[in-house]
């Protein structure tokens, strides 16, 4: 409800500001967000301007890509911009040509490590994944080498690269770090890590006293702390990683004007409190994040380079595959 | 002008039988052979390359040897367990039978995934109830329910009502003589059950245990809740896995997976047949008030007994999902600063994709219940025909329909996505991605259940009934509707709620043929589940619950009007 409020309040802002002479005609948007936000953040877009009609279509970022790689290989891409959930993927579609540039979009508050230099692609918010413990647990990690000591032995939970998309990039980030690096993997597989399934089954055996320790993306234990779970989100001392909800124009849109009016207007400070009223850690950071987080200066970002984890994606799955035994 | 009409009358029951055929053929049969095509030809031509292939697979070999293991013990396990309890409820002199029944068979009716939620919000350390006694594991310790013994014991619990209900029918039409025949030769009870009871069971024990297995090898449900985390991966997830996460480019490769799952099925289904035929003729005598050995003195130990089983089973898990649907947020003892309704008001109220759901499962689930319903008349009227041809006819139908019910139901989905994922020819309509493909898939999947109950009251039926219909010349489409479809009413609406709650409980047909605005409950539970949402997961599963004891309760004002035995827990 509080949500809802103040989306209608953003909405009643973004009315009075629409202009004339806008973009107008038929928008085509593939999107990974889910539905409730999907839905708020096209009408929020639609009541800026409304000459442009959304047609949208939702579906898990897997499954959007292969929707798209199908109408790809046809000869008829539809939709004019993407915003699904991570730059690796966002990366392929830029080295195989499939990217439009949008020259004229104003990144200059964010952090250049969110956006893609060539501006094919823009990061609109943080989902970071760090470090999860229930609060009755003997120990209080604050690094990821924390996970490492006999306390966490047998007690650890994470999400599976296979199945998850921040799982993957959160692998990628932290073994590319040279403190870290694939050793730590390992030492993870010789605590008895048993990585499966997505990030909501790891929060649920952390919040259900199974597990103790692990990694998870943020909102999860976040939110549910607010409520009184006896969990606590750990920003560790060496930074998180972040899967960032990228939206890019393709370069067969049939409408590039109104794709590049919906790009500004996430990338907005307007786009970034609807992002913010959502519950997630927006981009930009001088928009206040949702309560229970910190302010986005005291987030540290793992160093992570898109076209390094594009380029290493599979031999990391197959390196993660042959410690953890799938 | 007699004979015009008459040959008009026999025209308007062959194109029924036609159109039936066709039906049955279309729904059930078309589809499972597009899944062998595919996984059993390469370029055309008929190949065993891509099955020796996926055969030879480490995951797909892992995956079978886990569901041919973990089928193979559950079924074991609940033979024993259902007959057991069979034999107790059956012929002794317990107390509050017609209660009894109903509390042990009440586990079969609530879906495996619920089940499956309830037990592991139970056993594991944030369990409310264990935590209350002083009994929950050590927090951190590894769930035990998350191994091959917990999917084992999980899908025991599961099935044995399939196997109790079985035997207690068997041990009801029991030629009481030779009982009585035994026990005045002075054998003792012990003797009695294993030189009499126990050899003269023997088909419905085989019966009961190929449908333990052939369920336990299709559920979906306890597979993926206990089985990922268990690491212990059957072949229905692991075609859900590889569907999701690949999306229908894997269409092939999860052909040819669904080809070897339905296989074992269909090869147990064999076997049993086989088997059922080399043992005796069993001896039907007619049914009978039970036997009531009487227990004197032991009884009431007896009664002890049957009933802590029974509130273990039933109490421990619903009193831990009830408990988790009240707390603000899993992980949180319940007490009253943390009891709230806030999930149900969730689920209830602000959730769009839940109410959705709630709608989609209703609307399907009903609509699957009238259609097969007014099948199931026509079906069940040519199954017992006075002619050969039409009998035959209508048994072949009907066999399709057996078939696609035995056959896992991700088989079935699988079927029904290779089926209709291109647009449907001179309509250009596409079905995939609707709501209608489930609806069709729910028909195919579960017209068997609906057909018995119908098929049952035909045969106790007085054939005059139609000659005297005839003589009056009424046609055959009169003749159903007036005289055929009234006394099968009942029997043909206790089908229905049979198939209404079984839809409306499903996971496994939808698992893999939901969308987003297409969502069914089954779905929407496993994903929030899936999704870490457990408390959310929690409150819809007891709405469903619920839903499911009314909807039990409400059909036994049926259980007079029906042939006994087709309402499950009623006599």
């Amino acid at each position: 409800m509080k949500k809802f409020l103040m989306a209608a309040g953003i909405l009643a802002g973004a009315t009075a500001s629409a202009f004339a002479g806008d973009v107008s005609g038929k928008l085509v948007l593939y999107t990974s967000q889910p539905n409730q936000d999907a839905q708020a953040t096209v009408d929020a877009f639609t009541a800026k301007h409304p000459g442009v009609e959304i047609e949208w279509v939702r579906d898990g970022t897997t499954k959007m890509m292969a929707k798209l790689r199908t109408e790809i290989e046809a000869g008829a891409p539809k939709p004019d911009v993407l915003l699904i959930a991570d730059m690796v993927t966002m990366e392929g579609l830029k080295q195989e040509g499939r990217l439009m540039a949008h020259e004229g979009a104003d990144v200059s508050a964010y952090d250049p490590a969110l956006m893609d230099d060539d501006k094919t692609y823009f990061s609109t918010k943080l989902i970071t994944s760090g470090i999860v413990y229930n609060t009755n647990a003997p120990m209080k990690p604050s690094s990821y080498k924390d996970l490492l000591k006999p306390e966490a032995k047998d007690k650890l939970a994470m999400p599976s690269p296979l199945t998850s998309g921040a799982a993957t990039i959160h692998m990628a980030a932290l073994t590319s770090n040279p403190d870290l690096g694939w050793a730590y993997y390992e030492g993870l597989a010789d605590q008895g890590a048993n990585p499966k399934g997505g990030n909501g089954g790891t929060y649920k055996a952390i919040a259900g006293g199974e597990k103790l320790y692990g990694f998870v993306v943020d909102f999860l234990p976040i939110r549910e702390k607010l409520k009184g779970a006896p969990v606590e989100f750990v920003f560790p001392e060496e930074g998180v990683s972040a899967v960032t909800e990228p939206v890019a124009i393709l370069s067969t849109a049939q409408n590039p004007d109104a794709a590049k009016a919906f790009v500004d207007f996430l990338l907005s400070e307007e786009g970034q409190k609807l992002a913010s009223s959502q519950g997630y850690l927006p981009a930009h950071p001088a928009v206040a994040a949702p309560e229970g987080f910190p302010a986005r200066d005291q987030i540290k970002l793992m160093d992570f380079d898109p076209a390094k984890a594009l380029e290493q994606d599979q031999a990391n799955k197959i390196k993660f595959t042959e410690i953890f035994g799938g | 002008m007699a004979q015009a009409q008459n040959s008009k009358l026999l025209n308007g029951e062959r194109i029924s039988l036609a159109i039936l055929l066709l039906c049955a053929t279309l729904l059930c049969g078309l589809p499972l052979l597009l899944v062998f095509k595919i996984g059993l030809t390469q370029d055309g031509a008929l190949a065993l390359t891509p099955l020796a292939e996926a055969i030879s697979s480490r995951s797909v070999q892992r995956a079978l040897w886990h569901s041919m293991e973990s089928s193979l013990l559950s079924a074991l396990a609940a033979t024993v367990l259902g007959t057991v309890l069979a034999l107790v409820v059956g012929l002794t002199d317990v107390r509050a039978k017609g209660l009894l029944v109903f509390l042990i068979l009440l586990p079969m009716m609530i879906p495996p995934h619920v089940t499956a939620i309830a037990w592991i919000q139970a056993l594991g350390p944030a369990s409310p109830v264990l935590r209350w006694i002083g009994l929950a594991p050590e927090i951190g310790s590894t769930h035990p329910l998350y191994s091959r013994e917990g999917l084992v014991l999980l899908l025991t619990l599961q099935h044995s009502p399939l196997v109790f209900l079985l035997v207690r029918a068997a041990l009801r039409s029991f030629p009481r003589e030779l009982s009585d025949a035994a026990r005045v030769s002075g054998a003792g009870a012990f003797r009695l059950l294993t030189r009499v009871t126990l050899p003269l069971l023997a088909p419905a024990l085989l019966a009961g245990f190929a449908l333990a297995f052939i369920a336990a090898l299709g559920n979906f449900g306890i597979n993926a809740l206990i089985g990922i985390p268990a690491r212990y991966t059957t072949l229905p997830v692991l075609i859900w896995r590889r569907l999701a996460s690949f999306g229908p480019d894997v269409l092939p490769n999860v052909a040819v997976i669904s080809v070897i799952l339905a296989m074992v099925a269909l090869a147990a289904l064999l076997i049993q047949g086989f088997l059922q035929r080399r043992m005796r003729a069993s001896l039907i005598g007619l049914p009978q008030d039970p036997l009531a050995i009487s227990l004197g003195s032991k009884r009431i130990w007896v009664e002890v007994g049957l009933w802590s089983f029974v509130g273990l089973v039933l109490l421990l898990p619903a009193a831990s999902l009830l408990a988790t649907s009240l707390v603000k947020t899993y992980g949180l003892p319940l007490s009253s600063s943390t009891l709230n309704l806030d999930n149900f008001a969730e689920v209830l109220w602000r959730q769009s994709v839940t109410l959705r759901a709630f709608a989609n499962s209703t609307l399907i689930a009903a609509i699957a219940a009238g259609v097969i319903a007014v099948i199931s008349i026509f079906l069940g009227y040519f199954v017992s025909h006075r002619y050969k041809a039409y009998r035959r006819t209508g048994t072949a139908t009907a066999a399709q329909a057996e078939i696609a019910f035995a056959v896992p139901g991700l088989v079935m989905s699988i079927a029904f996505i290779l089926a209709f994922i291109h647009p449907l020819p001179f309509l250009n309509i596409s079905l995939y991605n609707t709501l209608w493909i489930i609806l069709i898939a729910y028909i195919s999947a579960f017209l068997a259940v609906g057909l018995k109950p119908v098929a049952a009251a035909f045969v106790q039926m007085d054939r005059s009934l139609e000659d005297a219909a005839r003589v009056s010349g009424a046609g055959f489409f009169r003749r159903i509707r007036r005289v055929f479809a009234p006394l099968v009413a009942p029997s043909a609406a206790s089908g229905a709620i049979l198939v209404f709650l079984t839809a409306y409980n499903e996971v496994t047909v939808s698992a893999l043929l939901w969308s987003t605005g297409n969502e069914t409950i089954g779905t929407t539970i496993f994903n929030y589940e899936d999704g870490g949402y457990t408390t959310l997961a929690a409150a819809m599963s007891v709405v469903v619950v619920l839903a499911t004891i009314l909807v039990m309760l409400g059909m036994n004002g049926l259980a007079k009007r029906v042939p006994s035995g087709t309402i499950p827990w009623k006599d």
